[in-house]
């Protein structure tokens, strides 16, 4: 009998209240971006001494991977799977900073071991003493479905439990700043999160965020099944219907019983135009956003599917989130579609169990 | 019933030369790549020695000859370059959709970024400089190599320090297994950058002579800069287009140390753990090893913890081990798949490769590497392994066809 992965304890930590509850009741409005992370206190989770060393990022994770794993009843996972879009940026400017302003006399040892991209991982690894497999994955877009899709072999085919994998990435002044040309960021400061998939100047809404999520092959109560996961680099907009409906027959879906659809629009209108084939594949879904709460940025597809999970689990949506009227109600399957500038395409399939 | 995980090309540019033929030869003749730092531009340059690329990056960039020039870094010229030889080997068309594209790097395209990085902050960077913003993420190699070879099924990028590229090579092997991916393309590229030189004098664990693991002497590392990538095949794969296989994955296991962030356990925990899963995942006991290609960075605390885990898992007698990186350095990101493409040239020609440069066993764990190339050799199976920052530990074990 085919062996199934269900999502047995989740975290977020983003932009929204979305840290240590299952659904986001209130959705906070922001004038500005980009947008920052409502960061919890570290104490619960480690040592404040260790804590005062951790960068934002590792901070972050750390905090909803450990959060993923209690909400799940687990104390030692089978392996520990990170993503992230590019790791410890404030650790790598302070120590170009500290290289190039004194033409390479003074070096910064804490700096140059926290950029290394898989400490996230490697603190995890210590604050549970875990010896497990523990992988870092970094392909911008396609960082969390790829991490994603490593759970899953882990689960279903190599008899692997209790997987924590996910995502996490912050977003620094400078590197706001000096990628808002080859990111195409919004130009303007003021932006109207809840407002912005109506603007007509190209960009997008920045953000960060942070979301973990425990696999296993033994379903608990408030269980979601993770059908499918899937990635494609530099394919066209209109090929992700015949994929989509590929990764639907292979969790043994049909296009109609998909009753939400969670789709990747950041407010910029061409990259946003890109998810018009797959709208139109599913009428009767429920369509709605994520990255009007987030803000854009490379793992934002891991809150993607953390607010689609939060959807079927409690069965609501906030009405912010919803494009097409249809209301909350209880959803069943939920597909989740998100591209990275047109580049990255990825999708990800739930099924309420 | 799992797919057996066949090897059916390799590619590799290092300082031993830029192509398998040239690494091969300097590895049988015991010509070590590691040599004083000429190339890279670093205030460093008469302190420490380094196993460099000795190309700059316009005669590299005509070697490689992408279709467009523009933006190339370092890294993903040396990645192109290998996997080019890669799949020129095993002739395979990569533009398909079971074929994926998994590569690795610690630092990508650093070498351009850390020259551009305060004039981008400044917003003065010039149109010649202008083409190497977004290069920064490692990410960004494994796009461009895939988008020049028109890969667009699976493509992902592994960055767990040291251990990264033989991370990619497992991550090949258990896709194919799964029968995910029927051919997947794996490896890694890390080129030198002043930003890699500092931060291991940082730490100051380089050493300003050349390295010599597993001595009793030794005092650190060498950085080395390098790309080698393995094209992965299913048997059904290979067999239905007759294509030939050069060596097998046939193990692999990563396990984390969870003892400190850059520093190994005493008894290498980590490291044992890893070896003896990939053993048990091939099915293997320890004596159907018959050569061990070692981390051995030449660092005091990674030979001393290595060590201790062969002799855990091997007893005080373990099968010939060897680190190369005694010839090209420490490639980081790469490292793991250097080393694999030099397991299967250990297989293909029956040796065990030459552990440069050793004199005294360590007091502490005495075992004795292979002192001069080994040859007449009948190697069934080979162990590799990989060890990084953050705990990360990594073996893979390669077979005979």
């Amino acid at each position: 009998m085919k062996v199934r992965a269900y999502i047995t304890g989740a975290s977020a930590i983003s932009p929204q209240p979305t840290f240590d509850r299952d659904a986001v009741e209130h959705v906070v409005a922001y004038t500005t971006h980009p947008l920052n992370v409502i960061l919890p206190d570290i104490a619960k989770f480690v040592d404040p001494v260790r804590a005062r060393r951790m960068t934002r990022h590792t901070r972050m994770g750390l905090m909803a991977a450990m959060n993923s794993l209690q909400r799940a009843g687990v104390e030692q996972p089978g392996a520990i799977i990170v993503a992230t879009g590019d790791g410890c940026k404030d650790s790598v400017a302070k120590f170009l900073d500290n290289m190039i302003d004194h033409d390479e006399a003074v070096a910064n040892p804490t700096a140059f071991i926290g950029s290394t991209h898989n400490s996230l991982a490697g603190q995890i690894a210590m604050a549970l003493n875990s010896k497990a497999y523990n992988y870092t994955y970094l392909q911008r877009g396609a960082s969390f479905p790829t991490a994603l899709l490593d759970g899953l072999l882990k689960v279903r085919e190599e008899g692997e439990r209790n997987v924590v994998v996910g995502a996490a990435d912050v977003i620094t002044p400078d590197f706001f700043r000096t990628h808002r040309r080859s990111w195409l960021w919004k130009k303007r400061d003021q932006v109207d999160n809840l407002e912005v998939l109506q603007s007509t100047d190209p960009g997008a809404l920045a953000g960060e965020g942070s979301a973990f999520f425990v696999l296993d092959s033994v379903p608990s109560s408030k269980t979601v099944e993770l059908l499918g996961v899937d990635s494609f680099f530099c394919v066209q907009a209109e090929d992700m219907v015949g994929r989509a409906e590929r990764l639907l027959a292979a969790g043994g879906k049909q296009p109609e019983d998909v009753d939400l659809l969670m789709i990747g629009l950041n407010g910029d209108p061409a990259e946003d135009r890109a998810y018009d084939p797959i709208r139109k594949r599913f009428p009767n879904a429920t369509v709605a956003c994520y990255k009007p709460l987030c803000g854009e940025f490379y793992t934002a597809n891991a809150l993607g599917l953390w607010f689609a999970w939060s959807a079927v689990v409690s069965g609501a949506l906030p009405k912010e989130m919803v494009l097409n009227g249809r209301g909350a109600g209880g959803f069943a399957t939920a597909l989740i579609c998100d591209h990275f500038q047109m580049k990255d395409h990825s999708l990800m399939l739930l099924g309420a169990s | 019933m799992t797919e057996r995980v066949h090897i059916s090309g390799i590619g590799i540019i290092s300082a031993l030369g830029n192509n398998v033929e040239a690494n091969l030869d300097a590895l049988l003749n015991e010509r070590t790549g590691i040599a004083s730092i000429t190339r890279l531009q670093t205030r460093h340059h008469e302190l420490y020695p380094a196993a460099e690329v000795k190309l700059d990056h316009n005669d590299l960039a005509k070697l490689v000859a992408p279709k467009s020039i523009r933006g190339w870094s370092r890294t993903a010229l040396l990645g192109l370059q290998a996997v080019h030889e890669a799949l020129a080997q095993a002739g395979i068309d990569p533009a398909h959709p079971r074929t994926g594209l998994i590569s690795a790097s610690t630092s990508g395209g650093m070498d351009r970024s850390e020259s551009i990085y305060k004039q981008l902050l400044n917003d003065t960077l010039d149109a010649e400089q202008e083409q190497y913003v977004g290069t920064h993420d490692p990410g960004e190699h494994t796009e461009r190599i895939a988008a020049e070879l028109g890969i667009n099924g699976f493509i992902t990028t592994i960055s767990t320090a040291c251990s990264s590229s033989a991370n990619a090579i497992m991550l090949g092997s258990r896709s194919i297994r799964s029968g995910k991916l029927d051919v997947a393309i794996v490896g890694g590229s890390d080129a030198l950058s002043r930003f890699t030189v500092n931060g291991f004098h940082s730490l100051m664990i380089l050493d300003r002579e050349l390295c010599k693991p597993f001595d009793e002497h030794r005092q650190g590392l060498n950085l080395g800069e390098a790309a080698a990538y393995l094209v992965l095949e299913s048997e059904s794969h290979l067999k239905a287009r007759k294509g030939k296989s050069l060596a097998c994955v046939s193990g692999h296991a990563n396990t984390n140390d969870a003892f400190h962030i850059t520093a190994s356990s005493p008894n290498g925990d980590g490291a044992y753990l890893a070896m003896q899963q990939a053993l048990q995942s091939a099915g293997l006991m320890p004596g159907d090893i018959r050569y061990i290609n070692v981390h051995g960075t030449g660092t005091h605390n990674n030979d001393l913890s290595e060590g201790r885990a062969l002799q855990r898992l091997f007893g005080s007698a373990p099968p010939p081990f060897s680190s190369t990186k005694t010839f090209t350095g420490h490639t980081l990101g790469a490292a793991g798949a250097v080393e694999a493409v030099f397991a299967v040239l250990a297989i293909q020609h029956g040796v065990s490769f030459a552990n440069l440069r050793f004199q005294d066993p360590m007091t502490e764990a005495p075992l004795i590497p292979v002192r001069h190339t080994l040859r007449d050799q009948r190697i069934d199976h080979i162990l590799s392994n990989s060890f990084g920052f953050g705990g990360n530990n990594t073996s893979l074990v390669l077979s005979a066809s």
